[in-house]
This record gives structure tokens, sequence and C-alpha cells, in this order.
């Protein structure tokens, strides 16, 4: 199982928290399960560059998966994830409309209650629990604490 | 283990066909809404091909044409979408015809239906003089067929 990227969006659509566990430069040799073929990984300065342009197109297509899944299967109905043949994208949203989003490879299964976790244990821990942090989290302030990194950054290398 | 619905999607992301198999599996929405269900899909899938974490497909392309004969496979978007009540299958064609088989979250073997369907439109679709490339699919022997497959693994 490979981990690929996280992300957060609060209830104002913005991207408040990103993190990407891609493979080193060098061949990678643990992410068999995506075919013969493994792209190279693009430079450094183009993922910087759009880093923050596939965090809006990620945000795109769960906002418009999640209202076709509304729409299709009853107001009470949510969207859990999909797949394409090169990764698999999993969605968690709290009621307060606050969404976690992962990329895993094709292979994971549900990841639904990964994220839950996420939320209850690091987030509500770590982030809304913390007396210093903002409300409202502009640009990402108060979710980039020590605490919070460390404790997503051991969790998810623990899952790989 | 039910089949809820099928749509077909044109290459323009126009919707072709809908018909639904199954009462009380997806809520009852208007042709309209159908319409603008498709479009936004085609353009969500079109999204999804682009958004591979592992590299970017264009550079990739360029250096392995360039290097040697072998071809990646082309980017695929969205394939399967799981939701609480439902799952959708999607299929795309070499020609960017996009097949929709809405099902209940138990549903095996949705390929081999998908691939029969597929079947189903080349013989009664394709093969039918009267038809229009792009246009609505009105053919009654592809409806009457399609029914009576889905109704016979809607009632295994």
């Amino acid at each position: 199982m490979a981990i690929y990227s996280f992300y957060i969006f609060d209830r104002h659509t913005e991207c408040i928290y990103s993190r990407t566990w891609l493979p080193p430069p060098a061949p990678p040799s643990q992410s068999s399960a995506d075919g013969p073929h493994i792209p190279p990984p693009q430079s450094q300065t183009l993922s910087a560059k759009s880093s923050s342009d596939n965090a809006k197109l990620i945000f795109g297509t769960v906002f418009s998966l999640r209202n076709m899944v509304r729409k299709l299967g009853g107001d009470d109905d949510a969207f859990i994830s999909f797949r394409t043949a090169q990764y698999k994208l999993h969605y968690y949203e709290t009621a307060s409309n606050l969404r976690l989003v992962m990329l895993t490879d094709t292979s994971t299964l549900s990841m639904r209650n990964v994220l839950h976790q996420i939320y209850i244990n690091l987030w509500v821990e770590y982030v809304v629990k913390n007396p210093l942090s903002p409300v409202e989290h502009k640009g990402g302030e108060g979710v980039r604490n020590e605490m919070f990194e460390m404790g997503l950054d051991q969790f998810v290398r623990g899952l790989m | 283990m039910t089949i809820f619905a099928l749509i077909i999607i044109n290459k323009a992301g126009g919707l072709i066909y809908h018909r639904t198999f199954h009462e009380g599996g997806l809520q009852k929405i208007s042709t309209n809404d159908y319409l603008v269900l498709a479009g936004t899909f085609h353009g969500v899938h079109a999204i999804t091909a682009r958004l591979n974490p592992l590299g970017n497909h264009n550079t990739n392309r360029l250096s392995s044409s360039s290097s040697a004969g072998i071809r990646p496979d082309p980017p695929s978007g969205l394939e399967v979408l799981e939701s609480e009540n439902f799952r959708m299958q999607c299929f795309t064609t070499m020609t960017g015809i996009k097949f929709l088989l809405f099902s209940d979250t138990t549903q095996t073997n949705v390929d081999i239906i998908m691939r029969r369907v597929y079947e189903m439109y080349t013989d009664y679709v394709m093969k039918n003089p009267f038809y229009q490339l792009e246009m609505p699919v009105r053919c009654d022997l592809f409806d009457r067929k399609l029914l009576s497959y889905i109704r016979e693994m809607n009632s295994r």
C-alpha cells in the first residue's frame, strides 16, 4: 500500500493543509502495483508550481462528485471514493463541512476510517483544542503546527 | 445485487442515452438534470485523468516516445466511483464514448455486464443504418435487448 498525498479543505473551499509522501526521485521499487511502467517524477520546480493547482483541481473534482452523488443517491448519501487506473482518491466530510482527501495507490481498500481517525485523533486534538489556533485557518494558519504534522506523518508512515 | 441505471455520454459530453432499470435505486431526476449530470461528469472525468500524483503525463509521454518504441498506457480517468448507496462503473471506449453503469454496492462482475452492454451497443446501435453518430440513441432493438438482459441479471 502506498499513500501519495493528503489534503484538507475548509468550509470556505480553501485548501488549508496539503502533504505528499511521493516516492524519492530514484526509481521507486515499492510501487509495483502501478503497472510495469513507472513515470519519472517531475522536476522540483514544476511540482512546486503545480501543487496549489493540483489542490484546486482535486477540490473541484470532489465537490462535483459529491454533488452528483447527493443528487442521485439522495441527501443522506455520501461520496466515499473513486478509482482510476493510476490512483485512488478517498474522501471524508465532517458535519462542519471540513473535507479530508487522500490519494493512494489503486489496490488500497477503503480509507474512510483512516480519514475519520485523522480527524478525531489529530485534527480535533491538536488543531481544534489548541487555544492558540484561530477559528478560521486562512492560508493554513494554525494547522501547520508541530504536533499535528508529526502525528500525521507518523500515522501515515505506520500505515504504509 | 441490482443494476440501477445506464447512461451513455458521447465524446463531446452530451447525454445520448439514459435508462433506469430499478425503481427506488437512485433518486428520480428529470431529463434536464441528467443532461447537466452528463456534462459535469464529462468535465470531472477529464480532470481526474490529469491528477496522477506520480507524475506529469505530458513529460512522461514525450520522453518515452523519443527514447524507445514503447508507449505508456494513456492516462485513464475515473473508472469506479463508490458512495454509501450505490457504485458507478465508467467504461470509456476507444472513440471516447462513456458508459456509466449504476449498481448497488454489492454488485459483482460489473466488468462482464459492461462488456455485454457495449457489445449490444455495437450490434444494435452502431449497425443500425438509421443511427446518426453522436445523436441520442433511439433504437428499439437496443432498448429491448438491453432491458431483457439487465432484467435477467437483476433477477438472479
